[in-house]
């Protein structure tokens, strides 16, 4: 296996190093191309503002190739967003870590201080875009989020350093999707890759630092389904409870949805919040001095059994009935 | 009538002037108007390398007009305007109507004077590049872009630009994800320069590859192939209505029609449709309101796999894994 180390800079120069040592050509101090005894294809290179910069690559290797990236103290993050069809590896703080294709993990952050070795597949057509972003320009970024910066799941901080792993979001899997198959020879190609890369970035702050919790599990329709049978449950406190085949059958949904999309929404069972509701009722019921006596109440709210009733009442509000009890005087 | 006579140009040098006529006031980089003219946000960018972008998104409250004459004739507007509503340019003592359904994309020479006049109650939605021509000129060297009309483009004696196009739907849609962001912000400006690149990169791509020109259509045609184009986006649920009716509709031949609206939109009829139809289907999936076959009934596919061959086709993921990652 042919072996190669490089360290990455935001500007052109670090390619010259790569060139040589691939007996590549380079072009422009932007194009690499891969020679015919490696594989074919190139990588691009272009800085887009100050600050970020993007390494556009695309070949398919003949021979394998393990392409070490040495540490180096410039404050850089590198975003890895990986789309080839197939799986590559990519070595981090000496764990290897799968990357590549749709349906895998294809999102690798690293700092620029941890040494990481990308290990493409033979005889695949592989395809990254690395972003290599300022950290001083992060901090810009997540300044104001920077409470969710601590809290990031998968996160793991190894000392000062961090790197992350995880998914790429499907708006920016398009972008990538949509730059794939055009000709980097093509004039409209550098603009078009500064575009997408800079919306990437957008994509993934907008992705990982959004505020806001979205409730993405529940679409309106079930919410609303929902909501109507809590009304109905609500409106019939008198009665006993009406089942949860019944409300799951108003609702339009099977009972194992309903029961779990129930619980998603008031954090409670369909029973549960119908006896806690009928509690409060039958306690201001009992206060009200509008009933002879406790079985008055309970037939009322229609409990078969006193004891029955009472024992649930103790359980809610840790008094008996009897202690709230207000009798009527008239 | 409100009129407002100002300048635009490649550095931000413009927008004090400008705010003072609306008697409004700067914030950061928002532009802050009286809310009896218009109601909605206004916001500029430097975007670097000499290129200004300018976000508009407003509703206007009064008829406006708006006289361009600039101070400095060194720069390049263009012009992506989606406006709904009444508007229309006067540029070289010739009249356009201008907006989302008319001429939506113009690129003007900053030595020529404009008017631009939109009537009460528009809404606008519009991106204004503003583009030295040193830098043009640059970034078509830089970029290896070899065309024959570079002289034409970056040379003012020579000739000067005027240009009333449609913009082509990728272009569309680009805007269109950058309208759904929050205004303001790093990561908005990370997505409005990165939009910017995008639209110069199509931009770029149509005049390099001398595509017939609008210009050369019949007015009444266009019209009516316009019509045609909106006529689908209306359906978009539906399907498609056939090549026969809407060459009956424009009451032209198949044949001209299919090759008028090809001129006009790039693209042929039904993949206009099928392409619009399919990003469709992926904001009704960003939604996660509806399921994926759903979303195939909604849109009149006959069966779910035919939608995910389409939409792989299009985007290169099956919808299954889109939603999954969205």
């Amino acid at each position: 296996m042919k072996k190669i180390t490089h360290c990455y800079s935001l500007t052109p120069e670090w390619q010259s190093e790569l060139a040589k040592k691939l007996n590549a050509e380079l072009i422009d101090n932007k194009i690499i191309k891969i020679p015919e005894s490696i594989g074919n294809g190139h990588s691009y290179f272009t800085q887009i503002i100050p600050g970020i910069s993007v390494l556009f690559i695309d070949f398919t290797l003949k021979t394998p190739l393990k392409i070490t990236r040495r540490r180096s103290h410039k404050q850089l993050y590198i975003f890895h967003f990986d789309l080839s069809e197939h799986v590559n590896l990519i070595k981090i703080n000496n764990k290897d870590y799968e990357i590549g294709s749709y349906d895998k993990l294809d999102l690798a952050i690293i700092d620029n201080e941890l040494e990481s070795s990308f290990k493409p597949a033979v005889n695949e057509r592989t395809i990254a875009i690395r972003l290599l972003v300022d950290k001083k320009l992060l901090n810009d970024f997540t300044i104001m989020h920077s409470k969710k910066v601590e809290t990031k799941q998968k996160n793991r901080g190894v000392k000062n350093f961090f790197y992350h792993y995880g998914n790429i979001d499907s708006n920016s899997i398009l972008l990538i999707q949509s730059i794939k198959d055009k000709p980097i020879s093509s004039i409209s190609f550098e603009p078009l890759l500064k575009g997408v890369s800079l919306k990437l970035l957008g994509n993934f702050f907008n992705k990982f630092y959004d505020l806001k919790p979205i409730n993405n599990d529940i679409t309106n329709v079930e919410l609303e389904a929902i909501n109507k049978t809590k009304e109905y449950l609500l409106s019939h406190l008198y009665g006993s409870f009406p089942s949860v085949t019944f409300l799951a059958s108003m609702a339009g949904m099977s009972e194992s949805k309903y029961k779990i999309l129930f619980k998603k929404c008031f954090n409670d069972t369909p029973n549960n919040l119908f006896i806690k509701e009928k509690m409060i009722l039958a306690s201001t019921l009992l206060k009200s001095g509008r009933f002879n006596s406790l079985t008055d109440v309970i037939y009322e709210l229609n409990y078969p059994k006193l004891s029955y009733f009472s024992s649930k009442y103790y359980v809610f509000f840790k008094r008996k009935p009897s202690e709230d009890f207000v009798k009527n005087n008239f | 009538m409100k009129t407002i006579q100002h300048s635009y140009g490649a550095d931000l040098s413009w927008i004090a002037d400008f705010t003072n006529q609306f008697g409004g006031k700067i914030d950061g980089n928002f532009i802050i108007i009286p809310e009896e003219l218009q109601t909605g946000t206004r916001y500029f960018l430097d975007c670097g390398e000499g290129i200004i972008a300018y976000y508009i998104n407003v509703v206007y409250n009064k008829d406006f007009r708006f006289i361009q004459k600039n101070l400095d004739n060194n720069f390049v507007g263009i012009y992506y305007n989606l406006t709904e509503g009444e508007a229309t340019v006067n540029s070289n003592s010739i009249l356009y109507d201008v907006g989302r359904w008319r001429y939506n994309l113009s690129i003007i020479d900053g030595s020529l004077e404009s008017d631009y006049n939109v009537k009460k109650g528009s809404r606008t939605f519009a991106l204004c590049i503003f583009i030295k021509k040193t830098m043009l000129e640059e970034f078509l060297k830089k970029n290896n872009i070899h065309f024959h009309n570079i002289e034409k483009i970056a040379n003012p004696s020579l000739n000067t630009i005027v240009r009333f196009e449609r913009m082509s739907s990728e272009s569309y849609h680009i805007l269109n994800d950058l309208r759904k962001l929050e205004v303001g912000g790093p990561v908005f400006n990370l997505n409005l320069i990165g939009t910017v690149q995008m639209l110069l990169s199509n931009c770029l791509k149509k005049f390099s590859t001398e595509r017939i020109i609008i210009q050369t259509v019949n007015s009444s045609d266009l019209t009516s192939i316009i019509a045609v184009q909106m006529f689908l986006i209306e359906h978009i649920e539906d399907q498609f209505p056939s090549i026969v009716l809407l060459a009956q509709m424009t009451n032209m031949s198949e044949s001209k029609f299919k090759n008028l609206f090809r001129k006009v939109t790039g693209l042929t009829p039904n993949n206009f449709f099928m392409s619009n139809k399919l990003l469709r289907a992926k904001e009704l999936l960003e939604k996660k309101q509806l399921s994926i076959s759903q979303v195939s009934d909604q849109l009149s596919f006959n069966n779910n796999s035919y939608f995910a061959s389409k939409f792989k086709e299009q985007f290169g993921i099956p919808p299954k894994i889109f939603v999954k990652h969205l």
